[in-house]
């Protein structure tokens, strides 16, 4: 072979385009692997922990199993010929990834908890958090490129929790996490219902004023500037100053109106946690069902009119179902908007998984703090996917021409 | 039957139509011309009460259309428009079906009219039957937009630059589509286009607008013939006038029976128009064509000489006329 020809030609070098997007996530796993904390461990809830890199938390194999299914990963990625199992392939790998880190807490925890102290626990330390963040990156970037349908990736997501869920339940007592769960198993669960609870009323009522609201900002020109530079107002005050503002009018209405007190209106808790709930959701619902009511085509409404349908026939047949997508984007972003600040409402007395991220706070017991945070995380991920796969099933059949 | 008596339409203090009067016979094909701007579709929209004219008389067969409650009489009148307007949330069948089940017709009465209109159309049922708007090309959703104007069979159908977005092509495929259903239906259409070739195409009767008010109304041949100003020249193509005239006349409207000489090398069928006549003289370098019937027999003769004094002596007598 003349030789030039086994040197690689400048055409054949400027093919090389590696997924910079899968390389720079591998790198950063790599750099957490080795150079952060893998877990901590502590005698007991109070005690700062010691941190342990991975070959003491894992052992060299465990550290060099990760680095060896990341590595494949990257050399995968950077390989010129773009197939589609090679992506399967990177997918694959960090799915693995994913599944064989609880096994790696237990690992930890064998080596390095002594079993003769049960007060004694272990920490997910940052080079868990990271991986598993980076990891979760590098599969919305494959998903993207194996054009994978959502509902296959929420399954495929679900399954990875249930592994690790089953891991905690089954082997990992010594987890910290899982050691402040049992300890308030049932307040836990009475937190979700409770957030939950919150978040359902607040988003429902604010679906039912907000479109209210929208419809009459339609009818009655006026309101509209005004409507809107309240409701935009609102979305700026600090949703603690809001908890604030309401506990004065509040705690006054219960004082002097028994009939409100029967009702359980007070100055702090659920009352004015759903208010200021409903008021920060009234103005996404607000904003898009404005704007998808008044973003239908023109050209449609007005063949609408001339076919002969009435004007209630063309809102309902016609406006409300185009309408329909930007309305449900409104309730997404509402949805996980008051996911969010139903955790500031544990400050009022309001309950939800906030107590336990601010009592967490409180003693600086930082696995409380994710014992709150993390289904709250959950949800909000949840409702996003959910509706926003609902809304582009929706949209599908309607596509805008 | 249409009538407008002295209409006008103000918009704040703008006039868009200026004292319009024009009146369309059943079953006659209407068509509005004029520069972008001119009032053609405020006009075709105060006919089925999409807005409300400011003074003047509109009547729908005799009656005034403020008789009529402005619902049902929509229901009745045909509308198409440029940009089709159809339903993107409904397939093609829902869209055609859409006046019928408006009107309350039986399910079972509605979906067979729905497949008779998209046979009519040139649409097969199986395969257009559950596309949504998006997945068809501008001429077939334009196809859509007729159908579901014709569903409830009305006698009138208003029509705004229906064709004013499609190509070439496609636009001349959907004329002669038009024209063929015209021919089956008679329908009564009022047609607006700012191309005066689609409406010289289609049209019984021409109307041309300029800034809300009507220039010049007649048929076609007529405008042709003696153009009120030189705006309405210049619509008409100008220099073009004279070929586009000979594209409304046939062959055998000005045929002279055989002579006693010996026939012409070229022949043209009768039916063809004159325009295509003069093209063939041009390019046989013939002064003289022989008229033949459908089976290739010589029925007349044609003549160059002939054909410019008629053209001359017709001017003359038109513009007599008037
Ligand atoms: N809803 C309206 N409000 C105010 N002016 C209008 C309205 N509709 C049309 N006009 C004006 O009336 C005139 C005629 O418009 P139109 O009938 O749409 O013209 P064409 O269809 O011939 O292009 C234009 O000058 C236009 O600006
Ligand atoms: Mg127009």
């Amino acid at each position: 072979m003349p030789l030039k020809d086994a040197l690689p030609t400048q055409g054949r070098f400027s093919q090389w385009r590696p997924n910079w997007v899968i390389l720079t996530l591998g790198l950063a796993m790599l750099a957490a692997v080795w150079g952060l904390p893998t877990v901590s461990v502590a005698a007991n809830r109070i005690v700062s922990g010691t941190g342990y890199p991975v070959w003491q938390a894992l052992s060299w194999g465990g550290g060099a199993l990760a680095s060896l299914i990341i590595l494949a990963m990257m050399v995968l990625a950077s390989h010129p010929e773009r197939t589609r199992l090679s992506y399967v392939a990177q997918f694959a790998a960090m799915v693995l990834l994913l599944l064989l880190m609880p096994f790696g807490l237990m690992a930890a925890s064998h080596w390095l908890v002594d079993a003769s102290q049960p007060q004694a626990r272990l920490g997910i330390g940052p080079a868990y958090w990271v991986v598993m963040f980076l990891a979760l990156l590098g599969l919305i970037e494959l998903r993207l490129r194996l054009s994978l349908a959502r509902g296959w990736m929420a399954l495929l997501l679900i399954g990875i929790g249930a592994v690790w869920l089953g891991c905690a339940a089954l082997w990992l007592d010594s987890l910290a996490l899982v050691q402040e769960f049992q300890v308030r198993e049932a307040q836990f669960y009475q937190a979700i219902r409770q957030h939950l609870a919150l978040v359902t009323i607040a988003v429902s009522v604010s679906i039912v004023l907000g479109m209210g609201i929208a419809l009459l900002m339609r009818r009655f020109y006026r309101l509209q500037r005004g409507g809107f530079a309240l409701l935009n107002f609102f979305q700026t005050v600090p949703s603690l100053a809001l908890f604030g503002l309401l506990l004065a009018p509040l705690a006054w209405l219960s004082a002097n109106v028994p009939f409100a007190a029967q009702l359980g209106i007070k100055g702090i808790g659920w009352t004015p946690a759903l208010i200021a709930l409903i008021i920060y959701s009234l103005l996404p619902i607000v904003r898009n069902t404005y704007v998808a009511l008044e973003a239908v085509s023109p050209d449609v409404l007005d063949a609408a009119t001339g076919m002969g349908m009435r004007t209630s026939q063309r809102f309902w047949q016609v406006r409300v179902p185009l309408a329909l997508p930007i309305l449900l984007e409104g309730v997404r972003i509402t949805m996980v908007q008051a996911i969010g600040l139903t955790a500031v409402a544990a400050l009022i007395g309001a309950g939800g998984l906030g107590a336990f991220i601010f009592q967490g706070l409180g003693q600086a017991a930082m696995d409380m703090v994710l014992l709150g945070a993390l289904p709250i995380l959950v949800m909000a991920l949840a409702a996003d996917a959910g509706i926003g796969a609902l809304a582009a099933q929706l949209r599908r059949g309607a596509a805008y021409d | 039957m249409i009538e407008l008596r002295n209409v006008y339409k103000y918009f704040d203090d703008t006039v868009a139509v200026d004292d319009v009067s024009l009146s369309v016979p059943k079953g006659k094909f209407c068509a509005l011309v004029g520069t972008s701007g001119c009032g053609k579709s405020t006009t075709l929209r105060m006919i089925n009460r999409l807005l409300a004219h400011s003074e003047g008389e509109i009547l729908l067969d005799e009656q005034a259309i403020s008789d009529y409650d402005p619902v049902l009489l929509r229901r009745r009148i045909g509308y198409v428009i440029q940009n089709t307007g159809l339903f993107p949330h409904w397939n093609v069948a829902r869209n055609i079906g859409l006046v019928p089940r408006l009107l309350k017709w039986p399910a079972s009465q509605v979906r067979q009219r729905v497949e008779e209109l998209m046979q009519l159309l040139g649409l097969p049922v199986g395969e257009f039957a559950n596309k949504y708007p998006h997945q068809l090309s501008g001429g077939q959703a334009q196809r859509v937009g007729v159908a579901r104007a014709l569903a409830a069979d009305p006698d009138i159908l208003l029509m705004d630059e229906p064709f004013g977005a499609l190509d070439p092509i496609t636009r001349e495929k959907l004329q002669e589509m038009l024209m063929q259903l015209q021919a089956r239906l008679h329908k009564t259409i009022v047609f607006v286009t700012h191309d005066m070739d689609e409406a010289l195409r289609l049209a019984d009767h021409l109307v041309v607008m300029r800034a809300g008010k009507v220039i010049q109304q007649g048929t076609p041949l007529s405008l042709l013939q003696k153009p009120a100003d030189a705006f309405v020249d210049s619509l008409l193509g100008g220099l073009e006038r004279g070929l586009k005239q000979a594209s409304l006349t046939r062959v055998k409207d000005h045929m002279a029976p055989l002579g006693p000489t010996l026939p012409a090398q070229s022949r043209i069928p009768a039916r063809y128009t004159l325009r295509q006549a003069l093209s063939m003289m041009l390019r046989d370098h013939s002064e003289r064509l022989t008229v033949v019937d459908q089976h290739d027999m010589p029925v007349g003769e044609l003549s160059l000489r002939k054909l410019v004094k008629e053209a001359h002596s017709s001017e003359q007598g038109s513009s007599r006329e008037s």
